[in-house]
């Protein structure tokens, strides 16, 4: 049978929808009898939910003014020849 | 993607392909951090910077390749993670991780001997993040914790979550295998489980 510590180990797949169906049935199962790891599911559910809503990292104010002098830079030289192109 | 965003997209893509200035600083700020992420996957801070700066000014003639197919983020990301590896393999240096263990040993040490709860999660979080993150401090919280995560899992964290890339691209821009990836995101995510209980819990960071 699936204890609480099985769930915990593959619970972000079933957030994800990544279990094999009979491994989802037995998740299923477990949640209906045991409300820690309902709890615990819901609480992992909405940490993941947060990541998707927090910004995905703030850049560096100063890295993006580097990048946007080489670029207008770049841009002023034309298109370059092919045959001395970088990887 | 929805489809005004795809459309915004295409815009900015005619723009790159013409060698506008504005649309080069306007794609350099919304695609930058996630270039970042790919490139602190392989290097350290500041190879990773200078990566991403080339990257950039390699872009301006490898635009005219790219074709809708997969998204900008990915073709960049593609090629960020593409320079970092031949970087790797100039210099030897193996990206190594640790993917043995799916549990946090914080998270593990709360089940007793027969897998059952000792110490179960008590209360229950908000269940839109949108809640949690009007929240000012939890949102200064969660900054410091992303940066205190190991580079592995804050990269698979920020390409599977916050760029929302399907999981054979993040594999395939990471060099990792789809259980690997597995094990990332589920590492990252505890992580954050904890942060936010603590956080609900103590107020504290
Ligand atoms: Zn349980």
């Amino acid at each position: 049978m699936l204890m609480c510590r099985d769930l915990a180990v593959i619970a972000s797949d079933y957030i994800d929808g990544e279990l094999p169906v009979f491994q989802k049935m037995s998740v299923k199962m477990h949640l209906i009898m045991c409300k820690d790891c309902r709890t615990f599911i819901g609480n992992l559910r909405a940490s993941t939910e947060l990541m998707k809503t927090h910004s995905s990292g703030r850049a560096d104010e100063e890295l993006i003014r580097r990048i946007d002098e080489r670029v207008a830079e770049a841009l002023k030289e034309g298109p370059r020849d092919s045959t001395n192109r970088g990887p | 993607m929805a489809h005004s965003a795809l459309n915004e997209e295409q815009a900015l893509v005619e723009g790159l392909k013409a060698g506008d200035e504005q649309s080069y600083k306007e794609a350099v700020r919304i695609h930058t951090p996630g270039m970042i992420a790919v490139a602190r996957f392989y290097l350290d801070h500041s190879s990773a910077e200078e990566v991403v700066q080339d990257c950039w000014v390699t872009v301006i003639d490898a635009i005219h390749k790219f074709e809708a197919r997969s998204g900008l983020a990915t073709w960049l990301h593609r090629i960020v993670a593409n320079r970092c590896k031949n970087r790797l393999r100039s210099t030897k240096r193996e990206v190594s991780t640790d993917f043995s263990e799916a549990l946090e040993p914080e998270l593990g040490e709360r089940f007793n001997a027969r897998g059952r709860w000792e110490l179960p999660p008590k209360l229950q979080f908000h269940d839109a993040g949108d809640t949690l993150m009007e929240n000012g401090a939890l949102s200064g919280c969660l900054d410091k914790h992303l940066s205190a995560l190991p580079e592995a899992q804050r990269s698979a964290l920020m390409l599977y979550e916050a760029h929302q890339h399907k999981s054979d691209d993040v594999c395939n821009i990471l060099d990792v295998s789809a259980s690997n990836l597995r094990v990332l995101l589920h590492r990252a995510r505890q992580k954050i489980f904890l942060m936010v209980e603590t956080f609900q819990e103590t107020g504290e960071c």
